[in-house]
């Protein structure tokens, strides 16, 4: 859960220093995608500090999995709106087509008015599809499509690639300055909601991104999906994945009924971005339309985001993981309290 | 048990009137007045000694069972001095809880502003009642520290062992490699539908079959992809669809109007009043200004724009030069 280098750089966990998973994209160069040349995140301790923001904008990342229900749409809306908390300038692309949950989790449902398809169609354009969240101005909601609607595929992959070469041109015409406002800039993040599966979908999903989050459970069906899925993810050319074990449960954990995050780690060989505990209070914050992170207090979920977040923007991975509870050492600790 | 403490509570209600000396000795009095008018002394004193002992046996029987229900040391002791801080502490216990549900009717107000924000209908920054967040770092901060021997984490109050990551470059690479082995795949470029023909010059394995009804993806666009990316691209003005609609229509229109056959129809001005548009803040100013025109129509020909409406048809030359220019 910790980067433990974080906290004393100058320590002797020789075994805990790992190379940012930036270095794999220097060693191989049959990949068609460029790669951008990675800056070494200086994440020193330190009070009311910014995370640094490594590599060139807008950083492009597709949140997938293969298997379903394992948390992307949950993923996506917490650390689309931890970036947005952080200063970030984010769009979060809803590209599942078939079944949209991104607005529900933002509460913007209402909100949704034109989609990506109506901007194709030229019914309306791409700034009155983005949909701006109030409560964070720099977070923006784009759909691909509404439920009945279908998405020609022709050019699917081509379109969202348009989409984000015109979010990316975005603050060269309007400026930013132009209505006053700041957040008409060009995106600092485009995170893209990858519909479940390897249909159509998919292949549309993952077209303009560079870099991917792949969300795992640890169960061997969802880890079976999420090889594959890197597997496509690979052979596309996208080389820097960072995996998030999702759904977490320590007790389950110590004894030994569920995968520890290092054993998934092992089966899939992934750097870790984050790991996220269960935690009831994601099917609360699911309902309000009221994302984790925005919780006050905190939950232990909602913190895992926020990690998760900060190393994404600072493009760095777990270099320690949360095992298990410890027990409490109390004065009842004695008789087992 | 309710029966039982309802008892209790009676016995002693009843127990107050032998215990309170000032009503027993009026009762008494009266009695023996009256009694004193037409009966001998003999029986007046039997009479009081029987009367007494009733009383002084119900006392006694009221103090035995006083005596043999256990009391709570509070209310047995009745010195107020040294009951005072628990019933301060009950006092202070009670105004705590009833001002907190107070201020906790306040906070959960429906349609409060606080409650908009919070529902995302009002932007909190722009009310000034919004917290800037404090760039904390999130891996220490007083929800998440760090055991000095970082072998442990407490995050949000639960003390977790931790495990460092051994993943290595090598492994990862490992990894690649057996998925670059097991799965051979090419991005699909070519979408077709069932039925239709492969083209020449196509990587078989770069097609993609969709089936024709499937559910949300389709194969068969009425846009072409230059249009798609011009519609992208469009930062201002009016969208192309919606340019489109209105030139078609406009072109419908005027095709209309052309006609001879509406050219020679004079529509009678009272008609044409229902067919135009309820214009709310010239309404009423139509009406009047309508009924003047008619009524000068054969003294003063020429009309003004505003006065015949956008759908008096006699107008049509003035109004058609007015959009050229």
């Amino acid at each position: 859960m910790l980067s433990l280098h974080h906290h004393l750089p100058g320590t002797t966990n020789a075994n805990l220093q790992i190379l940012p998973t930036t270095h794999l994209r220097h060693s191989t160069s049959i990949h068609p995608k460029p790669y951008l040349p990675p800056l070494t995140p200086k994440a020193l301790l330190q009070w009311n500090r910014k995370p640094q923001l490594a590599g060139e904008t807008p950083r492009v990342v597709v949140v997938t999995s293969g298997k379903g229900g394992v948390g992307k749409t949950t993923t996506t809306a917490n650390i689309g709106l931890s970036l947005a908390r952080l200063g970030f300038s984010v769009v979060a692309i809803d590209a599942d087509v078939g079944l949209r949950n991104l607005d529900l989790l933002l509460g913007l449902e209402n909100r949704v008015n034109y989609t990506v398809v109506e901007v194709l169609n030229g019914e309306c354009r791409l700034d009155q599809a983005l949909v701006r969240d109030k409560r964070w101005s720099n977070f923006e909601l784009l759909c691909i499509s509404k439920p009945r609607s279908k998405l020609p595929i022709g050019f699917g992959g081509k379109a969202l690639t348009w989409l984000v070469e015109a979010l990316k041109a975005r603050g060269d015409v309007t400026g930013g300055n132009r209505n006053g406002s700041t957040g008409s800039r060009s995106p600092d993040f485009i995170l893209i909601d990858c519909p479940a599966g390897i249909d159509a979908g998919f292949i549309t999903a993952i077209t303009p991104a560079n870099e991917a989050v792949l969300i795992t459970t640890p169960d061997i069906t969802a880890l079976r999906d999420a090889d594959r899925v890197t597997g496509l993810l690979e052979c596309d050319g996208i080389r820097d994945i960072k995996m998030i074990v999702n759904r977490v449960r320590t007790d389950m954990i110590k004894g030994e009924d569920m995968m520890s995050v290092l054993d998934v780690q092992e089966m899939l060989g992934l750097p870790l971005l984050g790991a996220i505990p269960e935690d009831s209070e994601v099917i609360r914050s699911t309902n309000r339309g009221y994302p984790l992170v925005l919780n006050k207090p905190p939950t232990l979920a909602g913190l895992a985001f926020e990690q998760a977040a900060w190393r994404l923007v600072e493009q760095d991975s777990m270099q320690a993981v949360m095992v298990e509870e410890e027990p409490k050492r109390g004065f009842f600790s004695f008789f087992g309290g | 048990m309710a029966l039982a403490s309802i008892w209790t509570v009676e016995f002693r209600l009843l127990s107050v009137h032998p215990c309170s000396p000032s009503s027993t000795t009026r009762t008494t009095r009266i009695h023996r007045f009256r009694i004193t008018n037409g009966i001998p002394r003999e029986v007046l004193t039997r009479t009081q000694q029987l009367k007494q002992h009733c009383i002084t046996s119900v006392s006694q029987f009221h103090h035995q069972l006083v005596t043999s229900i256990p009391m709570p040391q509070f209310l047995v002791n009745r010195n107020i001095g040294s009951n005072l801080p628990i019933w301060v502490c009950v006092a202070v216990v009670v105004l705590v809880a009833s001002l907190r549900r107070v201020f906790s009717r306040k906070k959960e107000r429906p349609g409060s502003v606080a409650d908009l924000v919070r529902r995302g209908q009002l932007r909190s920054d722009r009310r000034g009642i919004s917290r800037d967040l404090k760039y904390e770092d999130p891996f220490d901060n007083p929800l998440v520290k760090v055991s000095k021997s970082k072998s442990s984490v407490e995050m949000c109050g639960k003390v977790y062992r931790l495990a460092p990551v051994t993943l290595t470059q090598e492994e990862q690479t490992v990894h690649q490699r057996r998925r670059s082995r097991a799965y051979q795949w090419k991005r699909p470029t070519v979408f077709l539908k069932e039925g239709d023909s492969v083209p020449p010059d196509v990587d078989p394995d770069t097609i993609r079959w969709i089936p024709a009804n499937h559910p949300f993806v389709t194969t068969s666009t009425d846009i072409g992809e230059d249009f798609a990316h011009k519609n992208v691209n469009q930062k201002h003005g009016v969208p192309f669809r919606i340019q489109a609609e209105h030139e078609a229509l406009q072109k419908k229109l005027e095709a209309l109007q052309n006609e001879e056959e509406l050219n020679k129809v004079v529509i009678n001005p009272t008609n044409a009043k229902e067919l135009e548009r309820p214009f709310n803040s010239h309404a009423k100013s139509n009406d009047h200004a309508e009924k003047s025109s008619l009524n000068n129509q054969m003294k003063d020909p020429p009309f003004s724009k505003l006065e015949n409406g956008p759908n008096h048809f006699e107008s049509e030359p003035s109004s058609g030069e007015d959009q050229k220019s």
